[in-house]
């Protein structure tokens, strides 16, 4: 299928070449491909976006998905068959494709650098840079620094959405002394326990210490893992995870709840109308796994508010992940729509209205993007967290998907399953364990 | 072919023959089982990537390392308690089973059940009785289910897993006094269950039994009921085979049903039971489905067979995924060597 659109548009290409002899660029064609099924809610939002684009340019731009994408463009690399334009779903794949030589610098595509940062921001610009050259655009990103609350038992209850970290502190101690849980907390994941605690302990190293220039050094390890800012990071949650009565179910809860359901008893209301537990920190994918009943209330009846600030001389920080594309030629066609996706700050207009009705909720890093224009709510919350923390540069990836496998995905996640059985008492062993193995 | 040979000198056609058709298998043999094997053995000795020689150093790293050291513990669980519940309860059973009057062959398929449902079906329906929710929600798992609905609270109330009585009175179990859900797969000790709570240190033997890794056991227990109706049928036919006349002339001589059991039957099954033992021991070593379905090696409970494909996979090690291959190959090599000793021995007498 995609073969014969690929070869079509060489067919197309050579024809329209032959006939108008260079100049205009309008009927060339530009193949390009990602992950997001092409039929699904995402892939049919791209083809949203192209249209919009070979109505005004005259190329023709195709959007083409597949579920085995990772796979599938390995074997395209490999065999130089390869489409215009790549969408990988996260900058991982964009680094290893330029370090193996097969993409374009963004400067032969005529990408202003300049321009690119001041919408991006320089920390997802250097995602996709190789050896000081860029070769990554920067796209759709996702927010995890969000609480889920509701805010109906909130303001039945006289609640504020606590903005600081002290705020949070104090309004779960109000609810513990009201007889309640504050927070929800399930970690359990198969193969992979332990990962929602280090999403706790980045969104907090993001907000002590240094900020961003801490969490970056942690990252490459520029300090050891048991720094004392990290240290801090892990008491922060541990304070969450150890003070009593405040995580419903208590500490057997937290190791034995798996993430899916860890929501759940926000959802279920005792004799007194009380719910099991009014905040849960988890990215927006936690919709999916809501009891069916409360799925359709989700930014309504059930919504979230950012990540408190602990340290307010700090930059607003989100934590979050996100896809990039990268070109594989430097053909005029594919500068242009290059160019459109990357810098025209109306682009993704066709996504955030849901123009159509395809159901996508994918948010642009484009901080140029009026984030009013979101069709949800909750998009709208999203986006505008999100566009604060890319303006000032706050904005990082999961920090265990960029540190070494064997502490990403190893013992950073063992260590902190370890840490909510045993207490406070075991931050230092912990810490310690995981610097010592890495590599 | 058959032309091929016959250019061949006269005194080469037999052995030609024979080539051509043991050929073949050897050639896909080699292919397929010997030179993966070599090659397996060749990479655990390099890094992770396979282009580095470091000796030895993967497998010092297997025998240091601290989750690696916890998934050979797993193993030896594993080993001695499949095969040893294996053997034990498929013996009671097709004893007790051969004994019956009636309904020998509707008890027997009871059992056998278990067998016909692959190991990830059966991890599913254990991983279901285990089930932990959060407390203030309806417990699905079935033993939690049960758990949380024992007994009554400090005011005296009823506990219930979120029953809803006719008068619309919803029975809970979030007071004190009700028993507490427990998380079964992700107990490593035994400090959560009642009446080990208050242990927490005590003399060296104590110690042992609360760190007792309670959530291994209970996954080692889907293995012991999946193969426990493959035992009994091989029990019992083996005890079908023993003479009427040996039993009877026990009977006459007043021997008791445990005597005869002891000093009768197990002789007289000596054999069937190695055949099992080895059969179990290979297949615990093999062991994968049930840990990757259920806890997928987390919480301490790995085996030798998942910590492998992780140490491929996941860490994307290639030397060390290798060592563990060579660790479960090593281990089976003794229970080869007695089956050979066995089989010679047989062939002797």
């Amino acid at each position: 299928m995609r073969k014969s659109i690929f070869g079509l548009s060489l067919l197309a290409l050579a024809l329209i070449a032959a006939a108008c002899g260079g100049g205009s660029l309008e009927g060339e064609e530009v193949l390009v491909f990602g992950a997001p099924a092409t039929d699904g809610p995402d892939g049919k939002a791209i083809q949203e976006v192209f249209d919009d684009f070979t109505e005004e340019t005259g190329i023709i731009a195709t959007y083409v998905g597949s579920e085995n994408f990772e796979s599938e463009v390995q074997v395209q690399l490999e065999s130089g068959d390869v489409p215009d334009i790549i969408y990988w779903p996260q900058p991982g794949g964009v680094v290893d494709a330029a370090e193996r030589g097969l993409l374009t610098p963004l400067t032969d595509l005529g990408i202003d650098l300049d321009e690119y940062e001041a919408r991006y921001s320089p920390y997802l610009v250097s995602l996709g840079t190789v050896d000081g050259v860029a070769y990554g655009g920067a796209n759709a990103v996702n927010l995890k620094s969000i609480v889920w609350y509701q805010p109906a038992e909130f303001e039945k209850r006289g609640y504020e959405i606590p903005e600081t970290w002290d705020e949070m502190i104090a309004l779960a101690d109000q609810i513990v002394a009201e007889g309640m849980n504050p927070f929800c907390f399930g970690m359990y994941s198969n193969g992979a326990t332990g990962w929602l605690a280090t999403d706790w302990m980045e969104d907090v190293m993001l907000r002590t210490g240094g900020g961003t220039t801490t969490y970056d050094q942690w990252v490459n390890h520029e300090i050891p893992f048991n720094d004392p800012a990290v240290k801090l990071a892990a008491e922060y949650l541990s304070q969450i995870m150890h003070t009593p009565d405040y995580v419903v179910g208590g500490v057997d809860a937290i190791v034995s709840t798996a993430f899916g359901s860890a929501q759940d008893p926000m959802f279920e209301k005792d004799a007194n109308g009380n719910p099991g537990c009014f905040m849960h920190r988890q990215a927006s994918f936690i919709v999916g796994y809501w009891p069916e009943a409360a799925q359709p209330g989700a930014g309504t009846e059930t919504t979230v508010f950012p990540f408190p600030v602990i340290d307010p001389s700090l930059p607003k920080a989100a934590l979050g992940g996100g896809d990039m594309f990268a070109a594989t030629n430097d053909r005029e066609a594919t500068a242009a729509l290059f160019q459109y996706l990357l810098l025209d700050d109306e682009a993704w207009t066709p996504v955030a209205t849901n123009r159509n009705g395809h159901g996508s909720t994918r948010i642009t890093a484009n901080v140029n993007f009026d984030t009013s224009l979101y069709e949800l709510e909750i998009t709208r919350v999203l986006g505008a967290t999100i566009n604060a923390a890319l303006s000032e540069n706050a904005f990082r990836f999961d920090a265990s998907d960029l540190m070494p496998v064997e502490v990403g995905q190893g013992t950073f996640w063992s260590e902190m399953t370890e840490l909510a059985t045993n207490g406070p008492g075991y931050i230092d062993t912990a810490l310690s364990n995981i610097e010592n193995s890495w590599p | 072919m058959n032309k091929l040979i016959n250019f061949a000198p006269e005194r080469y056609h037999e052995g030609l023959y024979g080539a051509m058709f043991v050929g073949p298998a050897i050639f896909l043999l080699g292919l397929f089982l010997l030179y993966p094997a070599i090659r397996t053995i060749y990479l655990s000795f390099f890094d992770k990537r396979g282009n580095n020689f470091i000796g030895l150093e993967n497998y010092v790293w297997s025998f240091s390392d601290r989750l690696m050291l916890i998934t050979i513990r797993n193993q030896i669980i594993w080993l001695v308690g499949v095969v040893t519940l294996v053997i034990l309860f498929g013996l009671v059973v097709g004893y007790i089973s051969d004994r019956l009057k009636r309904g020998e062959a509707f008890f027997k398929s009871v059992i056998f059940m278990p067998m016909a449902i692959s190991a990830v079906g059966s991890s599913a329906i254990f991983k279901f009785i285990y089930e932990y929710r959060p407390p203030p929600l309806t417990q699905i798992g079935l033993i939690n289910g049960i758990r949380v609905g024992i007994g009554n609270d400090v005011n005296g109330n009823e506990c219930g897993n979120n029953v809803i009585l006719n008068d619309g009175s919803k029975l809970d179990y979030v007071n004190d006094g009700c028993l507490r859900p427990i998380g079964w797969i992700q107990q490593r000790d035994l400090t959560n269950l009642p009446s080990f709570e208050n242990i927490s240190s005590g003399d060296f033997f104590l110690n042992l039994f609360v760190n007792f890794p309670i959530n291994t056991v209970l996954l080692m227990l889907v293995m012991v009921w999946m193969f426990t109706g493959f035992a009994m049928v091989v029990f019992s036919a083996a005890i079908k085979a023993i003479p009427t006349e040996i039993t009877e002339a026990g009977q006459i001589d007043g021997a008791s049903e445990g005597k005869i059991f002891m000093s009768i039957v197990i002789p007289y099954l000596k054999t069937t039971i190695l055949v099992v033992a080895t059969y179990m021991t290979v297949s615990v070593l093999k062991a994968f489905d049930i840990i990757y379905v259920t806890t997928r090696g987390d919480f301490e409970t790995n085996l030798l067979a998942v910590k492998m494909l992780d140490e491929f996979a996941k860490f994307l090690n290639q030397g060390r995924s290798a060592a563990v291959a060579v660790i479960i190959f090593i281990s089976v090599i003794p229970i080869i060597i007695l089956n050979l000793i066995r089989n010679r021995s047989e062939a002797k007498s």
